[in-house]
């Protein structure tokens, strides 16, 4: 399990970041007291920092500098200076990614998933989530079963990704749009309808054609078989 | 300064010296003195006088003339006392020395105003700062607890991050000082962001998206104008018709020494007579004033202000019920054009 270090002086915005975090497959941790910082960091040496620029005592921007000198954990700065010189300078002293307070938590939670991923693709073959009744390839971006590959379409493996990442829970035809907005394939009401019954049609070839389900008025639901 | 004018203030002069000369005259004539002698005493003294009028009409004539040409050609007119030489005749050197004295109390002044302002502009970004942290716990909090309440909450906090950044840019649009930073961005990036902010409010209005020809570079700060796009986008979901085709299109023409920004939408569109006035500060027009659009008249006028303040042109077009068009030019080499 990836471990992330939440680097934040409010506290509540600590916490219930390190609860979502935790609830959603990291191990997550903070650091509450500031006047040995970068110590602190370096000792717990997590996989990727969130990383506040307003801090007690140093200050994130010159955190970010001196930990990339000695590691290569991958940094995201969350603050809420939101100018783009601020930007430049954290991306200049080597953060990965730039992200402004009030954030939406599911493109920091794609962006720590994309960071992670990067950083460990020589370890572990993760370009491959194995949904039990299928696999994806994001690779390729294919659903396989007994050896049988079907090839989707972005916003069809996109779409599939996310009833696999919401197993046996009703998502919403809202929930999915937004979904697929957040990356940038800005779709209409219509399209997500053609995209499902496509969608259908391909797990129908590899016989699970009932696996996806249809909740009058609330949504979809993907079920598991066995 | 005309020369009849100055000869029409020194009438009073004139007419006394003509006044001395009769009574002269006539003294003389009760005297047995040659005709030259009554004629050469008038006559040098009037051509005495008259050369002397001359003299200071030149000298004034120049010094004014030099003034109203100075204040004429200068953008900023209090600094013509840097740019006049000092005359030699003791009005002029009054006046000249009078306006020093008038600019540099209304300088103090002014400076006085600018650093109020500025200060209030450092606290409103401080208050912008920190108001933010609380928002994102809320924000936290929700994705803790999901349900139709704090979905709701969630909603609403949006449109509170919404009145936050305006006031935020509101702030940055009144002061002088440069808070932008100019760089290369890619106008699909800038679009893409902008999308994705405001993306609850187009999906649950199921407005349609259409993007195209967005490949280009533009010289400009991206922050700003995901800023003015919000307010452009906002006011097309605000003023959409009430069917199911509401979209927006976006896209953009390479012009020879621009690059052009089109944001269409098939809205309610603007009256032909308020068009003009839809940049004016409050103005909210007929639109504004139906039923629950709570217009405020400020986005339109802010992104104008923006606008300006980056070297852009905006122009908007629309013709009522069919819809508005807004147009974003970015000069190819924006960084030469800054004021």
């Amino acid at each position: 399990m990836h471990k992330i270090l939440i680097v934040e002086d409010d506290e509540k915005l600590r916490d219930e970041l390190e609860k979502f975090l935790n609830n959603n497959g990291y191990k997550a941790e903070s650091i509450k007291k500031f006047d040995n910082t970068i110590h602190d960091i370096l000792k717990i040496n997590p996989d990727l920092i969130l990383l506040d620029i307003n801090l007690p005592g140093a200050d994130g921007e010159f955190i970010c500098k001196e930990i990339r000198k000695q590691s290569n954990m991958a940094i995201i700065m969350v603050t809420s200076r939101d100018n783009e010189l601020d930007e430049l300078i954290s991306l200049n002293y080597g953060a990965d990614h730039y992200i402004t307070k009030p954030f939406n938590i599911q493109i920091l939670l794609a962006k720590i998933n994309s960071l992670l991923r990067r950083a460990n693709m020589s370890i572990e073959n993760s370009n491959r989530i194995d949904a039990k009744d299928f696999t994806l390839d994001m690779s390729k971006n294919t659903m396989e079963k007994n050896n049988k590959s079907i090839e989707l379409t972005k916003n069809e493996f996109r779409i599939l990704k996310y009833f696999v990442e919401n197993r046996e829970k009703i998502v919403s035809r809202e929930d999915i749009i937004e979904c697929l907005w957040d990356s940038e394939s800005f779709i209409d009401d219509n399209t997500l309808t053609v995209n499902i019954t496509r969608l259908r049609n391909k797990l129908e070839e590899l016989g699970l054609k009932e696996l996806l389900q249809t909740k009058r008025g609330q949504g979809y639901i993907l079920l598991k078989k066995g | 300064m005309k020369f009849k004018d100055f000869i029409k203030e020194k009438l009073i002069g004139i007419f006394l010296v003509i006044f001395a000369l009769a009574t002269i005259e006539i003294f003389l004539m009760a005297y047995p003195y040659g005709n030259f002698i009554k004629i050469y005493i008038p006559l040098t003294i009037l051509v005495v006088y008259f050369i002397g009028l001359m003299i200071e009409y030149t000298s004034k004539k120049n010094f004014y003339a030099n003034l109203s040409n100075t204040l004429n050609n200068l953008d900023e007119k209090y600094l013509v006392t840097e740019i006049i030489n000092t005359p030699n005749f003791i009005e002029g050197k009054i006046l000249k020395s009078s306006l020093e004295q008038i600019d540099k109390s209304m300088l103090e002044h002014v400076n006085k105003y600018k650093y109020l302002q500025e200060d209030y502009k450092e606290y409103i970004e401080l208050w912008i700062h920190e108001i933010k942290i609380p928002i994102a716990a809320s924000k936290m909090v929700i994705e803790n607890n999901k349900n139709e309440a704090t979905k709701s909450i969630d909603e609403e906090l949006n449109k509170v991050e919404d009145y936050i950044e305006q006031a935020l840019f509101y702030a940055r649009s009144n002061t002088v000082e440069k808070d932008y930073y100019i760089k290369a961005s890619n106008l699909k990036d800038i679009i893409n962001e902008s999308i994705k902010k405001n993306k609850s409010i187009l999906i649950q209005n199921k407005m349609l998206i259409n993007l195209h020809d967005l490949d280009r570079i533009v010289h400009t700060d991206s922050k700003w104008i995901i800023f003015i796009l919000n307010q452009i986008i906002q006011n097309s979901v605000k003023y959409r018709k009430q069917d199911n085709n509401s979209g927006i299109e976006i896209y953009s023409k390479q012009g020879k020494e621009n690059v052009i920004l089109y944001i269409k939408d098939n809205g309610i569109g603007i009256k032909k007579g308020e068009i003009t006035r839809a940049f004016e500060k409050g103005f909210t027009g007929t639109n504004g004033r139906l039923q629950n659009k709570k217009s405020t008249g400020i986005g339109l006028y802010l992104c104008k202000k923006l606008c300006d303040k980056l070297g852009i042109a905006i122009e908007l077009s629309s013709i009522q019920n069919e819809g508005t068009e807004l147009r974003l030019v970015f000069p190819k080499n924006s960084y030469i054009n800054l004021k």
